[in-house]
């Protein structure tokens, strides 16, 4: 049999260097959330320390996508869904990111419907799409984001609001290009609507696959990210 | 709020500046009672000594050390834990650990690393919140009753129907360990045509191939490959599949398959080695044992079979040129090992020995001798019952080592104890031809089989006169052994005639010689209690 030794295969480089660095992450960040609690009251809510968490929060989000992207290159992407509640999951995505609602002063809320309390799909992959939006909407938001649950004909559908300028125009019009990985110009937005959309795509329901949206307006006049899961 | 000041924690993580990190921000949020470890060994102490509300236990904690997944098996297998307890694992990774974690034992949730203090705080909040929802289905599980569990979860469902999702795989499970097939092939088919969910494919695959649906399971654990390619699970059920079918290479690739997904896995690399080992792919079967034996070493399951698993794929591989340096000393520290560790058992050690004897046949021939000689003596006051598979190996290697006389009173046992067995008995054919050893068995296997059709038509007498004549010819049969205790049993007489309950405790403690890894020893534990009253 062809058992010759082969040279280390690169997805396990990735998942074990994207692993040591989501650990000096993890580190960095608590060496650092340890060293504001010394400090004086007003030294610790600084603009600086708005970057500080978000771009950590940013980083993070990155390292979790670019792990995903890989493994779903090489058809290496788990999916694992099952029934889970829904308050407690963006409950879960919005603690996560505290700290940066709180120096950025932004005002996080969420809305399930109580009639549906469970959704179904698979809790890691949703939630790095879900943490990737929530991160991307901080960016562009004023004062307020707010995450929203909706049965729409037997869909869940998730969407994350902001109140910020909205998606330009042409973004809009050629999302599909996006979603398709036809066009990655616009930088991380683009990477990350390709892999919601390819995350999205995984679930499916009797023929008909997750998807996603981006549109402007919603109930907090910005951009408005919407992830169909059937 | 959760009343974190009298809830206990343990922390477990081989970082101490995580460990501490942790703790402090447990200590934020009002927790006293904070306990860490470092390793997997020292968490199972203080499990054995404490009940902890809570354990944070990171996945990864070193190489060569058990991991987070063998900590929680180790801790549900010896009941150390409550199911009303939370179990976090923590991880870099989660999609990984997941694809390596054994479905039975899943930890209540993942956090993913790095985390602040609010999403600590909110997992610990909503875990617990789903602890106290789910608390009668959790007692019930602690205290082994499945009909309980059954009954919590109808009750749960009747008061909020909404959650009633939540209940389904302790249903499944609790009609599982009450063996109520119907109800429970019908509750997975429920539940798979609403929603294609990973568990209720293994279960339902499990289900049917328990009941002997081999094909039906088949195209469950196929189609549920389709939509779950990364359930290593769904490999392991459909390799079982086509090893019933007498597909053994087929059944080869998927174990492959599935060992490319979840290397950490102590019997899926030692069923690889077994099956590789049958396909005379031995260079396969060396790797996949050489990785039970070093996994296997933190693990529960370690197991001596893989270790000589490994030593007889390795001479098999380098028969024809011989052995080099690095191989004899690999077969040679790995049989050491199970002579070592097995001081009790006459059949590991003879099995060692000869192992070895036959590994040194062209290098060296003179420890080959008295290694024989060793396994020889030892042989002559052995009575368990060595498995088939390895009586046979101890019987071609008694004739490799020039002791055919040997190697044929150990096939004659053998034809003895299995000969109702065809496959057995197929494998002896290709080891004698000795007509006196190949036909002993028919008579009395002949007597055996009208026997089980008396005993099936009610005819107990008769039942019990040819198993006792099948008995008389073959005394350490395993098979009619455990047909005349069961016929003795059977009738009303057993217990009011002495002489009847004699020859059925007899019968038994013949055959209570076989190795506890043979298929028919629950159902010989059964007929055991039953004659001695235990």
């Amino acid at each position: 049999m062809n058992e010759s030794e082969q040279g280390l295969d690169f997805s396990t480089v990735i998942a074990s260097t994207v692993h040591d660095m989501k650990n000096s992450l993890t580190l960095l960040m608590q060496a650092q959330a340890q060293w504001l609690a010394r400090l004086p009251e007003p030294e610790r809510n600084t603009s600086e320390q708005g970057v500080i968490d978000f771009e950590f929060a940013h980083l993070n989000g990155m390292l979790v996508q670019l792990l995903g992207l890989y493994k779903l290159g090489a058809n290496q992407l788990p999916l694992r869904p099952d029934y889970h509640e829904l308050d407690d999951f963006i409950e879960a995505q919005l603690a996560s990111h505290q700290d940066v609602f709180k120096s950025r002063g932004i005002a996080a809320s969420y809305d399930v419907d109580p009639l549906s309390p469970l959704g179904f799909f698979d809790r890691e992959l949703i939630a790095s799409v879900l943490a990737n939006s929530i991160n991307n909407a901080i960016r562009y938001a004023r004062h307020a984001l707010l995450i929203s649950v909706h049965d729409e004909a037997g869909q869940t559908v998730l969407t994350i609001n902001d109140d910020g300028d909205g998606y330009p125009q042409q973004m809009i019009e050629r999302q599909d290009d996006y979603v398709q990985g036809i066009n990655h110009s616009s930088g991380s937005t683009g990477l990350g609507l390709y892999f919601a959309g390819r995350i999205a795509e995984l679930h499916q329901r009797n023929g008909i696959r997750g998807r996603t949206r981006i549109s402007n307006g919603g109930p907090l006049g910005g951009g408005v990210f919407s992830l169909y899961l059937p | 709020m959760l009343a974190y000041h009298q809830k206990s924690f343990l922390i477990v993580d081989d970082f101490s500046d995580f460990r501490s990190s942790v703790r402090s921000m447990l200590r934020e949020l009002g927790v006293k009672d904070v306990d860490t470890a470092d390793t997997g060994e020292q968490a199972l102490r203080m499990c054995a000594q404490k009940r902890y509300d809570f354990i944070l236990q990171d996945y990864h904690l070193g190489d060569g050390k058990k991991n987070g997944q063998q900590v929680l098996e180790d801790l549900m297998t010896d009941k150390l834990i409550s199911h009303e307890s939370v179990f976090l694992m923590v991880t870099a990774e989660s999609s990984q650990a997941m694809v390596l974690s054994a479905l039975e034992h899943e930890p209540d949730a993942y956090l993913t690393k790095p985390f602040n203090r609010s999403g600590l705080a909110q997992r610990l909040e909503r875990l617990q919140q789903r602890k106290n929802l789910l608390k009668p289905i959790l007692e019930a599980l602690d205290h082994g009753k499945p009909v309980e569990v059954l009954n919590a979860c109808i009750a749960l469902c009747k008061q909020d129907p909404r959650y009633s999702p939540l209940c389904l795989r302790y249903r499944a499970d609790a009609l599982r360990d009450m063996n109520q097939n119907e109800a429970l092939e019908r509750l997975y088919n429920t539940i798979l045509a609403d929603r294609p969910l990973p568990w209720a494919y293994v279960g339902l695959g499990r289900l049917l191939f328990k009941r002997g649906q081999v094909g039906q399971a088949k195209e469950v654990y196929e189609k549920a490959l389709k939509l779950f390619p990364m359930m290593p699970a769904l490999y392991d059920g459909l390799a079982e599949v086509l090893v019933v079918e007498g597909d053994a290479k087929r059944a080869q690739h998927v174990l492959e398959e599935a060992v490319r997904l979840s290397p950490l896995a102590v019997r899926r690399q030692a069923l690889l080695g077994k099956l590789a080992m049958g396909n005379e792919d031995f260079e396969t079967a060396s790797k996949a044992y050489r990785q039970a034996v070093s996994q296997g070493a933190q693990s529960r399951f370690k197991d001596p079979e893989s270790n000589l698993g490994l030593a007889h794929a390795l001479i098999s591989k380098g028969s024809e040129k011989g052995l080099d340096t690095r191989t004899r000393l690999e077969i040679n520290s790995t049989l050491s090992a199970v002579a070592k560790e097995n001081p009790a058992d006459p059949g590991l050690q003879i099995r060692a020995r000869l192992m070895k004897a036959t590994s040194l046949l062209l290098n060296d021939a003179e420890t080959a001798e008295k290694l024989t000689e060793q396994a020889m003596l030892r042989l002559d006051g052995m009575e368990q019952f060595m498995s088939p598979e390895a009586a046979l190996l101890v019987a071609k290697q008694l004739q490799m080592l020039g002791q055919a006389s040997a190697g044929a009173s150990m096939l004659k046992n053998c034809a003895e104890i299995y000969g109702d067995d065809p496959k057995v008995m197929q494998g002896i054919a290709k080891l004698t031809d000795d007509p006196t050893i190949l036909n002993t068995s028919n008579a009395a296997a002949d007597l055996n089989r009208q026997g089980v059709r008396s005993y099936k038509a009610g005819t107990l007498g008769e039942a019990r006169d040819l198993f006792r004549r099948a008995l008389a010819m073959q005394p350490k049969n395993i098979s009619i052994a455990l047909n005349m205790a069961q016929s003795l049993l059977h009738g009303a007489d057993a217990s009011a005639d002495p002489a009847l309950l004699e020859e059925c405790r007899a019968s038994l403690k013949m055959v209570g010689l076989m190795p506890d890894s043979d298929p028919r020893y629950p159902r010989y534990q059964k007929l055991r209690s039953k004659a001695f009253g235990e």
